[in-house]
């Protein structure tokens, strides 16, 4: 009986030895499959990401706002409303996840839009909590000129450690 | 803009720290410096792979990463093992750490290298990634190196060279007897049973209480019980096996082996013992099963047929019901319902994708209870990983195939407007002489160079100076002015101090008067060169904005074909992973049937066996009387 019990084992053994090599060929060959399909879908959205670019937003009208962060102790950020000229563009909420990026040294690309050349006003409120937990909302506005040319603004959340308190700048990106 | 962050992915997180993935520590501060570099960050510290790599490599195809150049590159590199693309980083390290890279930065990457190409099983590639490192990686990865290095070497069958590694092991407690575990068995596997047997008899005498070692510990020693009950050394194996915990996730092989040791060894009273034990535990476990066949099998040596010919009647039934449920589980299976319902248990948990994602927690459904080991599996792991970022790729496709048709309406808007302007622009254009505009200026700015050099005082005199100017010459020039009457010298002696005043006046005034002449001419150029400006974009619009259209429309039409293609194929491929996915569960229940199906002949068998045996004892007894 004993004895029947163990070849029975290793019969089955090698019966689950066997097809584990047939699966993990065709593992293989769809492990490669994906790899390539991954790769080639990444290139094509790289063109269509940069076709879609061109053409909305053209590189001589185009202005993109880009939202910054560094250290974040004294403000935990929810939320950044935009508005261009009066009109609201953005109005951003941020997951956690979205928030620790911009700590690490993520950039966030809020908007991007078209704009005539001339001068442009910019006013970006933020929304959070400040410190000791408290519910915090700041404005930063800045009149800019759009030249030709695409223009790059930074919407800057910075710890000023003299004051322990946020500050909020606008500024171009040279 | 002064953000610190970690020193490129490729660098700090992907190399200072023995993590991967978006996880890591943050390294050394460094300055961003190129927005889209930032943005790059952003979505990679969110975990969002995809969309980190394809703005990475937009943003080098237009050349907006000038600040970062080389960071850039060993960022995508970071960013491809990140995304399971790990032929591809092998690629870019290969080119970018070939020549100038620092010498610990190349150590680090073959590292990480090797390790990614291990955990997807590429043995041969991992091998070759080890073999590259050099002499400088840090001495907190050295350990993990060679326990890395022994592990390749005993999956590739080169036990002595796993041995050599295992055998300098100066790493961490613990690290190492995975590591030992794993040659012990091969080794076994291999035939070299007495060198085997020592490296797991050395684990299983671990010391150490952590909870995963004492799992490790107890594993140890199931595989080496039953290597000693597959020699035929009994006497050896039941030591073994009572090492094992009675509470343990290994109790249940650990009880089956005790109970073959006494069994082997002739002691049936004392197998049954532990193997009735095991007979009511959950049936699922094959150790389980076993045990319903070999409780009736020693109470047969001890001559209860009666009660063997119960228990295996029993165990027949019981064989049959198991059965029929894994052949529900198998269909549901097979009706293309497991993936889905694997997939949504996770679909709320986490949408990073790539290589660090894994389902963590089970569907409430039939065959989870068969199938919670395979999904435990690397194997199983890596193909619904794979399963799953093809839905997102079907996805991502589906949304441009849309978004192309936006493109195409857009052009077509474009075109109708441009078509409708242009008439207007064209009349427009025409009507304005820019050249004479600008030659007025000229000449203007010439007349008024001329004044300022002869210094023409009366040339910018306003029109009441120049009417009293006239209206003094016309005095001076009456006839009656020729007399020398006293009165006649009194009106040319005020003409005169006239002129003085108005000569005095027109000096003073004069350099102002020249200001603001200049200053109105520099406005007009102003405007002139900003009407220039316009002019040249409308005409660079005229006779480029056909061209931008057309290339905007070749694009749209060259890469809509490209999506289908490319979406076709990953349906494709879909469908392969999701028939490999329900392959592998399907043929994990069939051989669990099949299992089942064997006890069931040897139980039936060993029932008629017993038969046989109760109707000779009893026909004897007859023929007795």
């Amino acid at each position: 009986m004993m004895q029947r019990f163990t070849q029975v084992l290793v019969a089955l053994t090698a019966a689950a030895l066997t097809s584990t090599v047939i699966a993990e060929d065709t593992s293989r060959e769809l492990d490669a499959e994906v790899q390539d399909l991954k790769k080639e879908v990444l290139a094509l959205n790289r063109e269509l990401f940069l076709l879609e670019e061109e053409l909305l937003f053209p590189a001589n009208s185009q202005v993109a706002l880009f939202v910054s962060m560094d250290i974040g102790d004294f403000f935990a950020l929810d939320a950044v409303q935009v508005k261009i000229n009066g009109k609201e563009v953005a109005n951003y909420l941020y997951s956690e996840k979205e928030v620790e990026a911009l700590i690490r040294g993520g950039v966030h690309r809020l908007h991007i839009e078209n704009l005539k050349a001339g001068e442009h006003e910019l006013v970006a409120f933020f929304v959070g909590k400040g410190p000791q937990g408290r519910d915090y909302r700041r404005g930063a506005e800045m009149t800019f000129e759009k030249g030709l040319g695409a223009k790059y603004m930074e919407l800057r959340i910075s710890d000023r450690q003299s004051k322990l308190q946020p500050e909020f700048f606008i500024s171009e990106w040279e | 803009m002064k953000s610190f962050i970690a020193f490129v992915l490729g660098l700090a997180l992907l190399l200072a720290t023995s993590t991967l993935h978006a996880d890591g520590d943050v390294g050394d501060p460094v300055v961003v410096r190129d927005p889209y570099y930032g943005d790059v960050l952003f979505h990679f510290y969110k975990g969002d792979y995809f969309n980190a790599i394809v703005r990475l490599t937009a943003a080098q195809k237009r050349n907006s990463l000038t600040h970062h150049d080389e960071d850039a590159e060993l960022l995508r590199g970071g960013l491809a093992l990140s995304y399971g693309l790990h032929d591809e980083a092998g690629q870019i390290f290969d080119q970018l750490l070939a020549s100038k890279t620092r010498p610990e930065v190349r150590d680090r990457t073959w590292f990480f290298l090797a390790k990614i190409r291990y955990q997807r099983g590429y043995l041969d590639g991992a091998a070759q990634a080890l073999s590259a490192i050099g002499e400088d990686l840090p001495k907190e990865l050295d350990a993990e190196r060679q326990m890395l290095a022994a592990n390749v070497a005993i999956e590739q069958g080169r036990f002595d060279d796993a041995i050599a590694a295992l055998d300098g092991w100066k790493g961490p407690r613990g690290w190492s007897d995975y590591a030992r575990f794993n040659l012990g068995v091969a080794l076994v596997r291999a035939g070299r049973f007495a060198e085997g047997a020592n490296w797991l008899d050395r684990v299983g005498r671990l010391g150490d209480d952590r909870p995963e070692m004492v799992g490790l510990r107890d594993k140890a020693n199931v595989a080496l019980g039953y290597t000693w009950l597959q020699n035929e050394a009994p006497e050896r194996a039941r030591p073994v096996l009572q090492r094992v915990r009675l509470n343990g996730p290994f109790s249940n092989k650990a009880l089956l082996g005790v109970g073959w040791a006494d069994s082997d060894s002739g002691d049936y009273r004392a197998a049954l013992s532990p193997w009735q034990a095991l007979s009511d535990r959950d049936l699922l476990d094959p150790a389980v099963q076993e045990s319903l066949l070999a409780v009736p099998y020693a109470l047969g040596k001890l001559n209860a047929t009666g009660q063997a010919a119960t228990k295996y009647e029993r165990a027949i039934v019981l064989f049959a019901q198991e059965h029929q449920r894994l052949e529900d589980a198998i269909a549901d299976i097979q009706n293309g319902r497991m993936i889905d319902r694997l997939l949504a248990v996770e679909e709320s948990a986490d949408d990073a994708s790539g290589w660090y994602w894994r389902l963590d927690n089970m569907p409430d459904a039939t065959e989870s209870r068969y199938l919670y080991l395979l999904m435990a599996e690397h194997e199983f792991q890596e193909a619904l990983k794979n399963y799953r970022d093809m839905v997102a790729l079907r996805e991502n496709l589906l949304g441009w195939l849309d978004k192309t048709r936006v493109f195409r309406e857009i052009m077509d808007t474009r075109k109708a407007g441009y078509a409708a302007r242009l008439p207007r622009i064209e009349a427009s254009l025409a009507a304005s002489d820019m050249n004479e505009l600008r030659a007025r200026h000229q000449a203007l700015s010439a007349q008024l160079d001329r004044i300022e050099g002869e210094r023409d005082i009366y040339a910018l005199a306003t029109r009441r100076e120049q009417q009293v100017a006239d209206e003094i010459a016309l005095v001076e020039e009456n006839p009656v002015l020729r007399y020398s009457t006293p009165e006649v010298e009194d009106v040319r002696t005020r003409i005169k101090l006239m002129k003085g005043v108005m000569q005095w006046q027109a000096e003073q005034d004069f350099p102002a008067r020249i200001w603001r002449q200049r200053k109105q001419l520099h406005d007009i150029n102003r405007i002139i060169v900003a009407a220039e400006r316009a002019r040249l974009a409308v005409d660079d619009a005229r006779v480029n904005e056909p061209e931008r259209l057309l290339d905007f429309d070749l694009r749209v039409a060259t890469l809509t074909p490209r999506i289908e293609l490319m979406l076709a194929r990953v349906e494709q491929t879909l469908e392969r992973q999701r028939a490999f996915l329900d392959g592998l569960a399907v043929e994990e229940l069939r051989t669990q049937q099949a299992r089942l199906d064997t006890y069931t002949v040897q139980a039936r068998f060993a029932l008629a066996a017993v038969y046989d045996r109760a109707t000779a004892v009893s026909s004897n007894g007859e023929g007795q009387e």
